[in-house]
This record gives structure tokens, sequence and C-alpha cells, in this order.
């Protein structure tokens, strides 16, 4: 099936058979291997991807047909200009990361958390992170990191949004 | 050396291409005309193949090929000296199923959907099919192996007042690193390139040579990033054996990648244990004998020992002990090492049964555990190299507020719950493995260290920075780090806590020999300060070549040195031995730690949660305490999970893994976290290398389930001796 998607502000037009995955869309069409894939079942979360700017879904769990006509923004979309994106910037210096695997995902979903919420406290951040699955941190730093985050983008905020 | 650097908490240098999605793990890299398996387990555990009908998968779209025993080529078992590997059995070599999932063929396709797809449909017919043996009651199939035994442990029991006489039981539990498993084979006529999601790159290209039966030099592993391992990575497995013979039969690139449900199945877990312990004390407390005597299981080939008193025989001061360990086999995949294998779940036994003897005894968990610190190690009759296992109590109880509980049980009560105080005491082995490194100084002013280790996860790029920064004072920024392939200098293993203590002497060392060489070269050159200067009489400090006496206030900066000699680079290695293992050690070297957390418990909605919890690391010298206390926050958390989540269930009739995805087997997540507060003493323990780091991977796991085991009987009365405490137990 013909499908056009626009990923981190570019537009593809791809020829893609109906039973691709998104994430295998964008890993193994598109190159773009920043968004891992954990499971097959929608429990760990290190495959998610925001759609249209505000919607974080689970790209192992989406076709990449129903992406069409759909704005993706992966990991590889939130730095602007050479510049780190402040959650990126937070989760390197919170140690919000160990292994790094699941931070694309981690990522991508407070991506999305602070677009609905700028100001998010602890229990509403742990509650967004609820489908992401971390087993080096111990979550801790992850928090810290979207905290951080949300205090420079409350005094910047025009770097909240990317890709559109 | 230029101190500052080492104990600094550097955020990690790897960390923007984590968070920009450039860190390359083993499934993002691709090569041209790659190729996709993926592999068809059997769907019994005990039988024999009977038939391989592939030939509806054949006609599926994309097909490549379809391996199994009759065309996969020669594939052998690696020798014992080869290196560590669970299942030696290379893959397809009988017809015989042993285990739920075991690898029965391989199918290549041109995209993964296209092998996916086929594997589906590949047929197999299953004779001789018979109940698979997945007993839960272990009982050893031979003579248990004496692990250690000192004085007479039966006599010294009989004769004391006190007693218990407990059983304790840990469940398989699966590594679940949120990476899979995953393997990009390539083979020309260099040989193999073998991408591996791996801790242990040189055990993994000396084992796989031998499987494949080509030279050492002719396998490279590659390995940049991994995306954890928790031991389920340290050693070869078959789906990456099946990923090189492909390459090499079709001559070109193949990716493998794990699904999470054949990682429940193929690459090992946490083998399940029943442990006996006894324990007699007199009626003060002073401990009489212990004995711990473990039962694991293993796969039906290969021998596994889970080696449960790891940490018995030193940890407690008794002049009558016994360690044993067996093993009996199932019909499940070989086990392996998870994190703190071993003492994780041996302490979970021990430290419970010393919970239960101190409410025998009357007396305060913490006081027992301080009345009977050994002085020296009774079991290799050793000193200690560094321990200071009594402050990590001592500290502990009084961060935590100990002397606040009220022993009753169920006497402590907050907002409606019912609190649970509890405690235990942790400890892992400090050794080192045999590594070498090499560092080049180059003429730009930058530095470069490699060596053919792997960093996990664990934050060793940024110590190996630390290391040449500290011992060249060139800045961190300036420092490259190398690691991650075989064509390095080979590094240690990223296993048992060790990587950190074990680099430091041959990085080190690699600095101080690019040092001197760019020293040497100073007195070389003519119109320069330290011309015709005896070496002896310089020094390089913060990246500058100095008098020694400092009087003549001379200096030049090494890169300047380089570049009017007219060299790109100077370099040096460094080499250090193994201590791991040793027979006749000197000393006994282990890191030590204490927990202590509130649980609370609502019976009335039966809510079981940890609130919080205290812990106190002696791990020596701590080269980076953020990354370090990552470690220890992360281990915390998986305790929980191990504490309250984790099994892995093995379905009686067939012998699957049935809860073999991420939605029913339980780990911890975010809303399980308890509020962490982690202490780090701080003695460096120099016999073990110069800085006195030990390692601190492991030793925060271990203890934790002990910890909440013994808290939840504060709470409810009930002492849960099988893991995990599901709430079933408690109602």
């Amino acid at each position: 099936m013909k499908i056009a998607v626009t990923v981190n502000g570019e537009r593809y037009e791809r020829d893609v058979e109906p039973r691709t995955l998104l994430a295998y869309f964008l890993r193994e069409d598109l190159g773009l291997t920043g968004t891992h894939v954990g499971c097959d079942s929608s429990s760990c979360g290190c495959c998610v991807v925001a759609m249209d700017g505000d919607r974080a879904v689970k790209s192992c769990t989406m076709f990449a047909v129903q992406a069409d006509g759909h704005e993706i923004t992966t990991v590889e979309g939130l730095e602007q200009g050479g510049k780190l994106h402040p959650l990126q910037q937070a989760f390197w210096d919170q140690h919000g990361l160990q292994c790094g695997y699941c931070t694309p995902g981690m990522l991508m979903t407070s991506y999305v958390l602070l677009k609905h919420q700028p100001a998010p406290n602890e229990a509403e951040i742990r509650e967004a992170i609820a489908g992401n699955l971390c087993r080096c941190t111990g979550y801790q730093n992850i928090v810290k990191a979207i905290q951080q985050a949300s205090t420079e983008l409350a005094a910047e905020p025009a770097a909240a949004a990317v890709g559109s | 050396m230029d101190p500052g650097i080492i104990g600094q908490s550097l955020a990690r240098i790897e960390g923007p291409l984590k968070v920009t999605g450039t860190a390359a793990y083993t499934s993002d890299h691709t090569k041209e005309r790659v190729a996709y398996a993926v592999p068809v387990g059997s769907t019994i555990a005990n039988g024999r193949i009977a038939a391989l009908n592939i030939s509806k998968a054949r006609e599926m779209p994309g097909i490549v090929e379809i391996y199994h025993r009759g065309n996969v080529g020669a594939l052998y078992k690696p020798s014992p000296e080869a290196g560590a590997i669970d299942e030696a059995r290379p893959p397809f070599a009988d017809d015989v199923i042993r285990y739920y999932g075991q690898y029965v063929a391989l199918v290549v396709a041109e995209t993964f959907e296209d092998a996916t797809a086929a594997a589906s449909v590949v047929d197999v017919v299953y004779a001789d099919v018979a109940a698979p043996n997945v007993e839960l009651q272990l009982v050893a199939d031979d003579e248990p192996a004496e692990v250690s035994r000192r004085g007479d442990p039966e006599a010294a029991y009989d004769a004391s007042p006190i007693k218990i006489d407990r059983t304790y039981i840990t469940p398989a539990e699966t590594h679940n690193p949120i990476e899979l498993h995953a393997s990009l084979a390539t083979y020309d006529d260099d040989g193999f390139t073998l991408y591996e999601t791996t801790q242990a790159i040189v055990n993994h290209r000396n084992v796989v040579s031998e499987i494949l039966n080509v030279p050492r030099e002719n396998v490279r592993i590659v390995m940049k990033f991994l995306g954890s391992g928790f031991g389920g990575k340290l050693w070869p497995w078959s789906h990456g054996t099946l990923a090189a013979a492909a390459a090499r039969n079709l001559g070109r690139p193949v990716k493998l990648v794990v699904t999470r449900k054949q990682m429940f199945q193929t690459v090992g877990h946490r083998a399940r244990t029943q442990q006996r312990v006894r324990m007699s004390a007199q009626r003060n407390g002073s401990l009489t004998s212990l004995r711990h005597e473990a039962v694991n299981d293993a796969g039906m080939l290969d021998e596994y020992d889970e080696n449960c008193g790891e940490a018995t025989p030193h940890f407690y001061g008794t002049s009558n002990l016994l360690v044993t360990g067996g093993q009996t086999r199932r019909n499940i995949g070989s086990p392996t090492a998870m994190r703190g294998p071993g003492a994780v779940p041996g302490l979970f036994a021990t430290e419970s049964a010393y919970d239960e003897l101190a409410i025998e005894l009357g007396l305060d968990p913490v006081q027992l555990r301080l009345q009977n610190e050994p002085t020296r190690d009774q079991s290799l009759d050793v000193p200690f190299s560094s321990r200071h296992y009594a402050e990590c109590l001592t500290v502990g109880a009084e961060k935590f507020g100990w002397s606040l509980r009220s022993p009753a049980i169920g006497s402590m009560r907050k907002d409606g719950s019912i609190l649970g105080w509890g405690m235990s005491g942790c400890s892992w082995l400090a050794a080192r493995f045999a590594a070498e490194a090499r560092v080049e100084l180059h003429a730009d002013g930058s530095a470069r260290v490699a060596i053919g280790t792997q960093d996990i996860g664990t934050g060793t790029y940024t110590v190996l920075a630390q290391l040449v920064a500290e011992t060249t004072g060139i800045p961190i920024g300036r420092i490259t780090v190398e690691l991650g392939d075989t064509r390095l200098p080979p590094g240690p293993t990223s296993g048992g806590s060790m990587v950190t203590a074990s680099v430091i002497p041959a990085v080190l060392e690699a600095a101080r020999a690019a040092m001197k060489s760019a020293i040497g070269l100073a007195t070389t050159l003519e119109r320069q300060p330290f011309k015709g200067w005896s070496p002896e009489d310089l020094n390089f400090q913060s990246g500058k070549i100095v008098a020694r006496n400092g009087a003549s206030g001379k200096q030049i900066d090494y890169h300047e040195v380089l570049q009017n000699a007219s060299v790109a680079m100077v370099s040096g290695g460094g080499k250090a031995a193994s201590t791991f293992g040793e027979e006749h050690p000197k000393r006994s070297s282990h890191s030590y730690g204490a927990h202590f957390l509130e649980i609370a418990w609502q019976p009335e909605i039966a809510r079981l949660r940890v609130n919080r919890v205290v812990t106190v690391i002696d791990a020596g010298r701590i080269v980076n305490p953020r990354a370090a206390l990552n470690q220890i926050e992360g281990a915390v958390v998986m305790g929980v999970g191990m504490a309250l989540l984790e099994e892995a269930h093995y379905d009686p009739r067939t012998g699957a893994p049935i809860n073999s995805n991420l939605a029913d087997y339980i780990v911890a997540t975010n809303a399980d976290t308890p509020r962490m507060d982690v202490t780090f003493l701080d003695y460096p323990d120099t016999k073990l290398n110069e800085l006195g780091a030990r390692g601190v991977g492991e030793i925060g796991l271990a203890g934790m389930a002990s910890a909440i085991a013994s808290a939840v009987y504060h709470a409810t009365g009930v002492r849960v001796r099988t893991l995990p405490i599901d709430i079933e137990k408690l109602l």
C-alpha cells in the first residue's frame, strides 16, 4: 500500500506491506533506529513515538499504514538546530538513563506529557510513564529529569514544539 | 596524578548518543544485502523430532533458506577451556527436544516479516512426546558438593539451646533487559564479524570460534551499546550460532532478533533454588552453627551451579559451618547467571533465617548481626581486605530510625496501613578479571583509551574516561573511549561487578606508559626546554611536562612536544592479571551493605507496597557517585520486583514458560518504586587496586528480598519463605 508519512518534519512516500508495523517501518525502511523494539505486546514502551505531536503511540503495536497522512516525531526529531531538547538534556544531566535502551520511549512519552501538562507533579509524571519500563535506573532519575525539563520549558516555551 | 576527577558525579560521556537515538545497539546495525532470520522453537519440552515439514514454508514469499539439522552445516561443542557457555550443545545437534522453545529450524528471508510469516508455518512432527519434568520440588540428582565446611556443625547444632531449621525457595526469574537479544552476523574472506548483544566480547569470540571451527583471529565481535543484560547476555546462546552459521552458508549478512517470548525460553534465567538453612545459637545470640544446603534446577545437558552459598562462609562468624550445593535436571532451557548469582538467592535464605533466629532469641536483628561479626574470613582463614559491614548496619539503622521500631507483629500503623519494618545485610564478591588496555596521547591534545571490554549501561565509558583524565590531567571532554570490539586489547567481562576494579590497573599503567613516552620525547627535542634532561627528572602533570623539582619553572604542554617532534601520538600499554577464583587468596575481598525498609500492608484491599528503603553500601572507593547511586537504586527496585512480583511459571503439561511476556511476567514499574536513600561508605580497598574501587552492580539487589520478607512478617505475622511474596500468601 502506498502511504505518505511525515517523520520529523520530512515527508516520505513509500509502498509498504499492510502487515508492516510502524516501528519496523521507521527502523528498517527509514533507517531511524532510535525507536527501539523491546517486546511485541505493547508492554515495555521503548517504541513510543509521538503522532501528530500530541499522542504518544506504541509503534510496535500500530501498522505503518495507520500512520498514513499523519506526522510522526521520533527521538531523532527532538534535537533542533544542533541543540538538545530540554528533555534530552535533562535525561543526560540527571542520569535518567543507564543502558539507554528505554530512553527514546521515555523521552517521547514525556514529550507528549509535557505538551498536555506542562507542569506535572510527581504523581502525574509517574502515571504518565507507567507504560514505559526501565529495568536499570529504578526510575528516580527519570522522574527528576522530566521535572527538570518541565521547569526549563516553562522558562522558554518555544522549545516545546518540534517537528511541526 | 591529578586528583579530582575520580569521585566526581560526571554525567555519562555517551549520554548525548543515548538521548538522540544515535547510540547503535546490536539490532540497530545493518549491512548491505542483509537477510533476516527467525528461529522456530519446539512446542514440546520432552520428546524428539520425527519430521520437519518445510515445504509450505518454502513457498512463502521472500524465503532465502530454511536451516535445520540436515543442512545447517558443521557446528561443534566448544572445548571446556574455550570459555564460558551455559548451553554447550550446538543448535540442531540432534533430534532430541529437551526444553520448550528449543530451536528446531531457522527461517531466513528477505524481510523480517517474510521470515516471521514462514516460521509460523514450519510444521514439526514430534514423536516419543513425554510429560516434561518441570517439578517444583528440588532434590539433588547426585550427592551435593561440599562447598565449605568447618568445625562440627551437626554436633554444635544438636548441643545448642536455640535452633531453627527452615527451607526457602526462590523461583525461576528471567532477566528481561529491555533490549532483546540479537545478532548481526557477516562472513567474508576475513572470517566472521559478529555484532552481538554480549556482556563479554572476548569470551564470546573464544567460544564461538570453536563452535564455528575457525581460528580465533577470524572472528571479530562488536558490541558498542548494550541495552542491559543482568547476566543474561554474559555467555553465547544458540541464536548467535545460528545467525553466524546462516551467514556462513549464504555468504550474506544475517540479522536475528530474539523475541521477548523466546527470551523466556532460550537465553537463560535465574535458576529455581530450594535452600535448607539450619542455624543454632546460644541464648545470648552467639551463633554456634550454620548449615546452608542448596539445590538448583538445571537444563538436561548442562551443569549449572547457582552457588547459593557464595556469601555464606565469610559473612557470618561461627566455628561450625557447612555449605553444600546440588543440582537437579529439568526440561527447561539452561539457567544462567542473573544479577548477583548465588549470593542473591542465597542471602534471601540465610538473611531470612537470621531474622527468624533473632525472633527465636528475642534479639534485635541488627544486634544479632553485630554480635556475630567475624574478625577474619573463617572459611579461608585469611584477613578481610576491607570490611565495614558493622558500620553499614549502624549507619543504616541510624538513618532509618530503626530504634523507633516496635517489634511486636502488626504493632506499627500509619494512615490506615499496617507498617512492617525489616532489614537485611548484603554482600558481594570483589575481584579483578585480567585486563589489557592501550592509552594514546595525541598531538592535537586529545587522548584515546582502548580496551576490549563493554559498557552494559553501568557507566564504563565514563569510568574509563575518568581514569585517563585523572592520570594525565587531560580534560574529560578531550578523551575518547573505545571499547566493545575484539580488535582492541582484551578487557574484562562485564559480570560480577568487576569491570571497574579490573580496568583500573591496566588503564593507569597504560596511561603512565604513554606519559613516560611523551617525557622521553621531550628530552630529545632541540631548542626545547628539556633537551638533554634525564626523564627521571621530569613529571607529567595536568597535560604538561614539568621539572620534578619544580625549581626551574620550565614546562611544556605534552601536545606541543608531540607536534614539535612531528609525531601523531605516543601510546602505552597496560596489563593486569586476574584475581578472580584464586585458589589460595591472601585476603578475602567483598563488598558489604545493609538495607532497612518499610512496607505498608492494607489487609482490607490486600495491598502491599514498599514505602521507603535506606541502603548503606561499603564498596570501596566510588569512582562516579551518581552512576554508582543509579546502580544501587536500580538494584533496589529490582529487589522489590524479586520480592513481590517476579516468577517465571512453567506449564506442567507442555513445559512452556507461560507468562512469557512483559504483561504477565511482572517487573517493578515506577509505580512500585519506594523512596530511596542510599549512602556509600568511603573506605578504599587498595588491596584490590590502587584506587581502592570495588564494584556496585550487583550488591544492591542482594538482601532486598529478605529485608522485605522480614518486614512483611513484622506487619502480618506471615513468614513467606517462597518468593515471590504475592498477596495470596498473605490472605
